[in-house]
């Protein structure tokens, strides 16, 4: 253990003596268990060659981990002239990743191994309009229970949450929004769900948009494993897409980058667009703009098929094009094919922009069928530059509804794993003791006991009224 | 009454009873010829022998042959051997229900990459692509089946009562979906109740999972066990031992039938229909084999069943008349 002196030049402490591993040895121990981790190296010579440190380092280095709970010893590799080595292995089970996914409709969870892989998964309905601080609660109750066979809340190293991009008011409604509908909105902005989570589990949060994060995910284990430069688009009721550069998702300035449903796609359309302009990508193009395409042709008869559904089920949605186009209702499959069009000549310039490695289509739209995705390849191939095209695979996504928990839970494993900030967290075990993190739940917790106090008390009740 | 569980990915249910084949793709399914072996946790339950029921009975209509039916008996190792020699056996499609998850992914997969066709029972493990490595799930509304059997036990717990969980400790999608739907039904109906759990890891151990849950809790008022075969195990120690506590459970086996008219312990079930499940997974396969990709989860709605619907519930389930 260190000895300390009183030192007015370091805050009243100075320290003497050899410093302690927690001290000095944050960055090389994060140095090897990154390499074992990653499977660049996982024996003693190979992490020694690898890290550039020497032989009494990282053996001092792997007794540390190994006693830290973080690497074990595995199984042994093959003999290359003397013993044969002994791999290291990288305890994806010494912890938990808690993941979860709120989306207009449902919310998921799922939870983890340190590798960033999916073990359970749950998803189930829920109502947005219930609030904030509804939803938390839930997601909280369910994360508890996920934890409680597997070692309890100190077991949750860190959480990926995937977050809405939060409904806006829609000028196609025709109504204004009611005043329930505002409050709700409003209570979502300024709520701070990351950190709201944190505080309730104890471990860091990450959070995304669910675009990003399914963008993540797909990148990971889906449709994009392999490359590094992707470009995922989302074709539900709105169009949104999420960008994978090097190997890393880009979010912008403000965290909003990928709201491509605003493109100009010069198709006049007497609809305008919640902001503002007309002939946007999401009004022309979307699910929901299928959707609405659907039903005026269910009434007013150019499509037989959707006529039928809507008579059947009151309703009809892009599903239901999708299966009349497979059917071979004329209207359905022009719809699709022109949807498909839009798509692709929107998503051309980013393609010559990004120089993607691949394009994955994801969302109902995308998984109505092959017309769409026809139309949606031809649109590219044609408008983007042969040199950006040649080697580019345009695909359907396979992560299906897990993809945000995925990519949320692939996202935070890697994030606490970086080595800069793993070399803070490391000797001590577990990130949720990491100083700058608890300095922060400190400080979170401080902001909220400030904030409840301003708050006006509430009034008393009514007296009962006479007579 | 309408499905509210989502699927295993958070799809939306496609009712099981609508699944059916059009008469051209009937047509094509038969012109197919198809083969199919069926993997299942077990072949000796009347919930499984249903299911079978079903599965055969529809592939054998569209002129599909099943070469194989593999009882498991709820071991991994086993589960994995029959997979992957089936992976290798000229066949077009396997039914399965995983007994796990993890420990038999790649063994599911396998499946896939040999060109075969899946369709997974109650259970997808973690890693399992549906449309890529899977057709569809075909499963009961679990979710569902949860809550009613809540709402069955909830006249029985007294006001701030202590309930009892005992489920499977196996990472399984169906009893993970039941519990959750009680616990969400409890807490939202019934927030003075305490829930407390036990866990079994095999079904043969259900009974001493259910004396560690009342040597903890020795104020327990009732109990909720997660389907009808480790029930049976845990009312037969109820029987043993000083109180009658009441249960409640999911599927109605013929055991559970005789349960429930001796007026006992057991107050009611939430029924799964397993052979209005096993007909969804074998047309989900012929839809496959023929290019129509079905819909990734097909489910079924539950019935709750107290001895005073029993008789109507059994012919529902059962397709045939309740035993005299």
């Amino acid at each position: 253990m260190v000895g300390v002196e009183p030192d007015a030049a370091d805050g009243g402490k100075r320290r003497v003596g050899r410093p302690s591993l927690l001290e000095s040895g944050g960055a090389s121990l994060a140095t090897v268990l990154g390499l074992i981790r990653s499977g660049e190296a996982t024996t003693r010579l190979d992490i020694e060659r690898a890290s550039e440190l020497g032989r009494a380092v990282v053996a001092d280095r792997l007794t540390a981990l190994e006693a830290l709970g973080l690497i074990t010893e595995g199984e042994l590799g093959p003999a290359i002239g003397g013993r044969a080595p002994r791999n290291m292995r990288f305890r994806r089970e010494a912890g938990a990743v808690l993941t979860a996914h709120v989306d207009r409709a449902s919310i998921a969870v799922g939870l983890a191994d340190l590798a960033g892989d999916l073990v359970v998964e749950h998803h189930e309905g829920a109502d947005l309009a219930e609030g904030p601080e509804a939803i938390l609660d839930r997601l909280v109750t369910l994360f508890l229970w996920l934890l409680e066979e597997r070692g309890g809340k100190s077991s949750a190293w860190a959480i990926g949450l995937a977050l809405p991009e939060l409904a806006r008011a829609d000028a196609n409604d025709g109504e204004a929004l009611g005043p329930s509908a505002v409050d709700a909105l409003r209570a979502w902005r300024s709520f701070d769900f990351a950190t709201e989570l944190a505080l309730h589990i104890g471990a860091p949060c990450w959070a995304r948009s669910n675009t990003q994060m399914m963008t993540f995910g797909e990148m990971k284990r889906g449709a994009g494993h392999g490359f590094r430069d992707v470009l995922c688009v989302r074709l539900d009721r709105s169009v949104t897409a999420g960008v994978i550069a090097d190997g890393r998702l880009h979010t912008g300035a403000q965290g909003n980058a990928g709201l491509i449903g605003h493109i100009p796609t010069g198709e006049g359309s007497e609809l305008i667009c919640h902001c503002g302009a007309r002939g946007c990508l999401d009004v022309v193009a979307s699910g929901e703009a299928v959707a609405r395409a659907a039903a005026a042709a269910a009434v007013d008869g150019r499509s037989r098929y959707l006529a039928e559904m809507l008579e059947r089920q009151d309703e009809v949605a892009e599903t239901d094009v999708s299966h009349g186009a497979q059917l071979g209702d004329a209207f359905c499959a022009d719809l699709l094919g022109r949807s498909g069009r839009l798509i692709g000549e929107s998503l051309a310039p980013l393609v010559n922009l990004l120089n993607p490695a691949a394009v994955v289509l994801a969302g109902t739209l995308a998984h109505s069928g092959e017309i769409l995705l026809a139309a949606v390849r031809e649109a590219i191939y044609r408008r983007s530059h042969p040199v950006v095209t040649r080697d580019l695979r345009i695909v359907r996504s396979e992560l299906a509804g897990s993809a945000e928990l995925v990519g949320a839970a692939a996202l935070a494993a890697e994030e606490t794993f970086d080595p800069s900030r793993a070399r803070e967290w490391i000797a001590h075990a577990t990130p949720r003791r990491q100083p700058s993190f608890e300095a922060f739940l400190v400080e979170a917790r401080g902001r909220k006991r400030r904030f409840s106090s301003r708050q006006p008390p509430p009034p008393p009740p009514r007296p009962p009224p006479r007579g | 009454m309408s499905t509210i569980g989502l699927g295993p990915h958070g799809e939306k249910a496609f009712p099981a009873d609508k699944l059916v084949l059009t008469e051209s793709e009937a047509a094509a399914a038969r012109a197919g010829q198809f083969s199919a072996a069926i993997v299942l946790h077990t072949t000796t339950s009347d919930w499984s022998r249903q299911e079978l029921a079903g599965i055969i009975g529809t592939l054998g209509l569209h002129g599909a042959t099943v070469t194989e039916v593999v009882d498991c008996g709820f071991d991994k190792a086993k589960q994995n051997e029959a997979l992957n020699r089936l992976a290798n056996t000229p066949i077009h499609a396997v039914i399965s229900l995983p007994i796990a998850s993890a420990e038999v992914l790649e063994a599911h997969r396998a499946i896939a990459r040999a060109g075969k066709k899946l369709v997974l029972l109650d259970n997808a493990p973690s890693g399992l692509r549906p449309g890529v490595d899977y057709l569809a799930v075909s499963s009961a509304d679990n979710f569902g089946l949860g809550a009613m059997a809540a709402e069955l036990i909830s006249p029985w717990a007294p006001e701030e009562g202590v309930v009892g969980i005992i489920n499977y400790g196996a990472e399984f999608f169906v009893t993970n979906e039941r519990e959750l739907a009680f616990r969400k039904w409890m807490s939202a109906r019934r927030p003075d109740v305490t829930l407390v759990r036990s866990r079994f890891a095999r079904v043969e151990e259900a009974g001493a999972a259910y004396e560690k849950l009342l040597a903890d809790n020795d104020d327990l008022d009732a109990v909720f066990v997660a389907w009808d075969v480790p029930a049976m195990r845990v009312l037969a120690r109820i029987r043993e031992g000083a109180r009658a506590l009441p249960m409640t459970t999911v599927d109605l086996g013929n055991e559970i039938v005789t349960e429930l008219r001796r007026d006992g312990p057991l107050k009611g079930v939430a029924a799964q229909r397993p052979y209005d499940q096993g007909a969804a997974a074998a047309s989900a396969a012929l839809l496959g084999l023929i290019g129509r990709p079905p819909p990734a989860w097909i489910s079924s709605t539950g019935l709750m069943v107290t001895q005073a619907n029993l008789r109507e519930a059994y012919k529902t389930v059962w397709h045939a008349p309740a035993p005299p």
